[in-house]
């Protein structure tokens, strides 16, 4: 049996990313802050092809679309 | 650094009384070298005073960034800890494609730390030309190994190294590390090892594959389904890429601020150079004033 979040095309880094989130957001007003500083992630990233770096792109946003796209397939 | 800014200053010192003998009226070739001193006196207090604010900025990140690298370690740790009582070891295969992960930032101004990765993975090349990928964390070791390794580079990632790593910076990269489409048979991570605030040494950490972990030869004792080898494989990647991110990101602090405190303390010595050569050409143009004024007097008295 699969579970949900892998027939969603989620990985399980981000079924935990998730998990944590939801569990830091419902956290008490001060400790929440300090918290959610942890979750903060500012990468970049670019993918290479013979030697030439493609545009960078922001890594949040293109984990979500590629975990989207394999949700839909 | 400094002593290699400097150096023209000093050759203007050097031929400043060269020049004033030829330019003819000698005071004022003096007072510009005074002028110039004065100015160069005047910068490299002012880069003291910016190596001394740096090195303490990274002094405090410093103690945060060895606090999470201590929490790291144990992350890390404890994940390995199932490989080794399930005694995994890096699947043998004929054509091995493995996957090297290098774990530098973005900053500069820390000595050597990132150049020391880069020379392990260009001797690792030099040993066996094919064979490996590279992902780059970090816009330092990307600069310096696209030039050489420009081919082998599969994916790059920047906007490390501004504050300490999170768990989220590490799950992103993992992530997008799992999406790549060549199947490697095992992966290393490339970070500095963290062995006193002096050195570090760039050390691996292997991170499994699936088909590894599936062969390894005590797996029988964990009671698992094989589906969840795959999630354990992602998570253990995590896990390791926050434990080399976090120790890397502590020497490179620790790099910072010695490289700053003898940056410092460089700066501090030409200061008492410049001062003591500021002082006697001073003292010389006064001198030379006052033969100039009383030589002027006699000869006036005389008439």
């Amino acid at each position: 049996m699969t579970a949900a979040w892998k027939a969603a095309g989620l990985t399980y880094n981000r079924y935990l990313a998730v998990a944590a989130r939801a569990i830091r957001r419902s956290l008490k007003e001060d400790k929440r802050i300090v918290a959610e500083r942890r979750a903060v992630s500012e990468l970049r990233f670019a993918t290479w092809k013979n030697g030439k770096p493609s545009e960078t792109k922001d890594l949040a946003s293109a984990n979500a679309a590629a975990m989207a796209e394999s949700a839909s397939s | 650094m400094l002593s290699r800014a400097a150096r023209p200053a000093l050759r203007a010192a050097a031929a400043a009384p060269s020049r004033a003998a030829a330019a003819g009226p000698s005071t004022a070739a003096t007072y510009a070298t005074l002028r110039e001193i004065e100015t160069r006196l005047k910068s490299i207090r002012n880069i003291e005073k910016i190596t001394n604010t740096m090195k303490v900025v990274a002094s405090t990140k410093l103690t945060r960034a060895t606090r999470s690298m201590n929490d790291s370690r144990k992350y890390g740790e404890a994940s390995n800890e199932v490989f080794k009582s399930a005694e995994t070891a890096a699947a043998e295969a004929e054509d091995k494609k493995s996957l090297v992960i290098v774990c530098s930032s973005d900053k500069g101004l820390c000595g050597g730390i990132h150049s020391g990765l880069s020379r392990t993975i260009r001797r690792m090349y030099a040993e066996q030309p094919s064979g490996f990928d590279l992902v780059i964390i970090g816009e330092k070791c990307k600069a310096q190994l696209q030039r050489t390794n420009g081919k082998e580079i599969q994916l790059s990632f920047a906007g490390v190294g501004k504050d300490i790593p999170t768990f989220a910076d590490a799950q992103a990269i993992a992530d997008q590390i799992v999406l790549l489409p060549t199947e490697y048979t095992d992966v290393k991570i490339l970070y500095n090892k963290f062995i006193n605030a002096t050195s570090y040494e760039p050390t691996f950490i292997e991170a499994f594959s699936e088909e590894a972990i599936a062969q390894s030869p005590n797996l029988s004792a964990f009671e698992v389904e094989d589906e969840s080898l795959g999630n354990l494989r992602e998570y253990s990647l995590a896990n390791s890429l926050y434990w080399a991110l976090a120790e890397g990101h502590a020497c490179e602090q620790s790099a910072r601020r010695n490289a700053m405190e003898n940056a410092s303390k460089n700066a501090g010595e030409m200061i008492g150079k410049y001062q003591i050569l500021y002082n006697r050409t001073r003292q010389a143009v006064i001198t030379g004033e006052l033969v100039e004024i009383i030589t002027g007097a006699i000869a006036s008295e005389e008439m």
